[in-house]
């Protein structure tokens, strides 16, 4: 049986027997594009499908279905979803756990043993052989939580090893400062990176400009340094770098990167790395004493 | 009509970098943007067409509107419009079209604005015809066409040996070359075209208005603000007064306004914290319902060019196509 079709077959028996409302997953659009689907009933799920452009967090959207009055009301208890995740997305779903934006309970995840996802992908602009950055430094197909699991558990090797920070990292402070301001300088601030994220799930951002009292709602260098190093900072420890943010960048700015970055200082220091287990980020908990 | 040969036309726009600023679509680390160049080397050719569209160059993602000096009980504003002449070269037909949508607020409606409609003025608009539709693109259905001059002061078409030009306006005959241009011989290539993608006619879309249709299709949207950024037409902003460093005991402000965007949560917020758009296909059902039916209800001209920069930016394939496709469908079964 393809991946599609047992999918497929997930979705149909979870929608029919009620233990869901609703099945987050993938279809195809009329221009052959893949994008995220909400299956609502039995019949519709044949519309799913798996493929290697499967490359958007469906995680983001656990937000609008376990909280749809927002985070200042309580979740709504008895909603139920599934989810088709890939290994990345699924630490998403143990950050969100950890941080008690959803209960584990409510969410039915279909794990997919990934073979990886394409360059381009959603976008139309996949050349169907290319690997994404981060797949070909992936060494965990399998989803690290799963109700259902699709595929079988597979252990690989990572193909690239070779690491894109060593560039940067052999910058001087000053080269660097250079790179990033002039990256961050094509930001349109159309917040599509913050949107696109499972863990910017504030329900006030900071960044937003609309109301903002600590960032100008000017488009100018210094308030899109300080938007993008910002998130950065949140995400550090959090981020489990599924690249997300910078796939939806419409000016490409290589933000995967700067969380990278952050993800080995907080594996260096804690030696956590987030979302393989559901307990929060050194980071955002009181340090214990015993990590020095 | 005339031709320049594709050295005689690098040469031109060679004079025209030294002459005045030239802004052009420019690779800027990958991304095809229009951007200042210094000589026409630095120019990219080939191209469908650049990631952001030329309304930034009339109505910048931020501009300051004026000053404001404040000094004991004393204010004083200063108004900031923009100077300088400009020719933008490599403008594609769609984006040209935009401005038949821009002018209608910004210039044919009063208030004018000014900070617009100076940089109107003070620019020429130099267009490429495309020799082919890009994938997304929808020009013809949305009354535009490749090789569509409307809104160009010169107008350049890719010819066996060089490019056709026709002249469109007297300020884009006063940029011609001092060079003696040879008689183009034969006739200006058909673009190839797309097949077109049904126009739902403004009276089809009301009846829609309270369709599940809206709510459904816009479950997957990010709520970002790519597509209305990307847009040669959207056009809503925001205004807001920030301080500036103090200078001789007077204090200093400015005034800017910002690019913002329907899709956005909180664009529709109101005083109090109701927001009459709180939910996602409210908010996609304005974007659709603005570009093909509120806008030229209001003023005129539609709302999209057709060039198809949001159906190629969304990540999540939200497909204005499609809403066309689905709106015309709607309409046919419940006119």
């Amino acid at each position: 049986m393809s991946y599609t079709t047992e999918i497929q077959a997930t979705a149909r028996d979870l929608l029919s027997s009620d233990q869901v409302s609703c099945v987050i997953g993938y279809e195809v659009g009329p221009r052959g594009r893949t994008r995220p689907a909400f299956i609502y009933t039995a019949d519709d799920a044949d519309r799913l499908v798996w493929n290697q452009n499967c490359t958007h967090n469906l995680t983001t959207y656990l937000h609008q279905k376990l909280r749809p009055n927002g985070y200042t009301s309580a979740p709504a208890e008895t909603e139920r979803v599934a989810i088709v995740v890939k290994a990345c997305d699924s630490r998403a779903i143990n950050v969100l756990v950890a941080e008690s934006q959803i209960n584990r309970e409510q969410v039915h995840v279909i794990g997919v043993a990934c073979d990886g996802v394409f360059e381009g992908a959603g976008l139309g602009r996949s050349d169907g052989a290319t690997l994404q950055h981060r797949c070909t430094e992936c060494g965990e197909r399998t989803p690290v939580t799963y109700d259902t699991l699709i595929g079988e558990p597979q252990a690989v090797d990572t193909l690239d090893s070779e690491h894109d920070l060593a560039h940067l990292e052999a910058m001087t402070p000053a080269e660097r400062a250079e790179f990033w301001l002039s990256q961050f300088d094509r930001c349109i601030r159309c917040y599509a990176c913050r949107q696109a994220c499972p863990m910017c799930s504030c329900p006030t951002c900071l960044y937003e400009r609309d109301d903002s009292q600590w960032i100008g709602m000017g488009n100018g260098l210094n308030e899109k340094r300080t938007f993008h190093l910002g998130r950065a900072y949140h995400l550090a420890g959090r981020c489990i770098g599924c690249d997300e943010c910078e796939r939806v960048c419409p000016v490409d700015i290589p933000i995967g990167l700067l969380n990278r970055k952050l993800a080995g200082e907080v594996e260096a220091a804690f030696g956590y790395r987030a979302g393989l287990e559901p307990i929060p980020s050194p980071l955002t908990t009181i340090l214990s004493g015993k990590e020095g | 009509m005339q031709l320049i040969s594709h050295s005689g036309l690098a040469t031109w726009l060679d004079h025209l970098a030294q002459e005045t600023t030239l802004i052009a679509p420019r690779n800027v680390d990958g991304v095809l943007l229009y951007r200042p160049v210094q000589s026409s080397g630095d120019i990219v050719w080939d191209f469908v067409r650049p990631v952001l569209s030329v309304k930034e160059a009339f109505f910048p993602a931020t501009e300051r509107v004026l000053t404001i000096e404040k000094t004991g009980q004393q204010i004083r504003l200063n108004e900031t419009v923009p100077d300088g002449e400009r020719v933008i070269f490599g403008v594609r037909s769609c984006d040209a079209r935009g401005f038949l949508a821009m002018d209608a607020l910004f210039a044919n409606t009063e208030p004018v604005d000014v900070y617009y409609t100076t940089r109107r003025e003070n620019t020429a608009l130099i267009g490429l015809s495309c020799n082919e539709m890009g994938e997304t693109c929808f020009c013809t259905s949305t009354g535009g066409a490749p090789d569509d001059p409307t809104g160009m002061d010169l107008m350049l078409t890719e010819v066996d040996d060089g490019y056709a030009i026709q002249v469109i306006t007297e300020k884009g005959a006063a940029l011609l070359p001092e060079i003696t241009l040879q008689e183009l011989a034969g006739e200006i290539p058909q673009p190839v075209l797309n097949d077109p993608v049904p126009f739902p006619p403004m009276e089809a879309w009301p009846p829609q208005f309270n369709d599940a249709y809206w709510a459904d299709m816009a479950e997957r949207c990010l709520s970002c603000r790519i597509c209305a950024y990307v847009c040669p037409t959207c056009r809503c902003f925001d205004v807001r007064d920030e301080p500036l460093p103090a200078e001789n005991g007077s204090q200093h402000f400015e005034r800017i306004r910002c690019w913002d965007s329907c899709a956005g949560e909180v664009y529709r917020q109101i005083a109090g914290g109701h927001n009459p758009r709180a939910a996602k296909g409210d908010r996609m059902r304005n974007r659709f319902f603005c570009k093909f039916y509120y806008y030229p209800e209001q003023y005129g001209p539609v709302a999209c060019t057709g060039c198809g920069r949001c159906v190629d930016a969304c990540p999540v394939n939200i497909d204005i196509t499609e809403v066309m496709h689905a709106v015309q469908r709607l309409a046919e079964v419940e006119p």
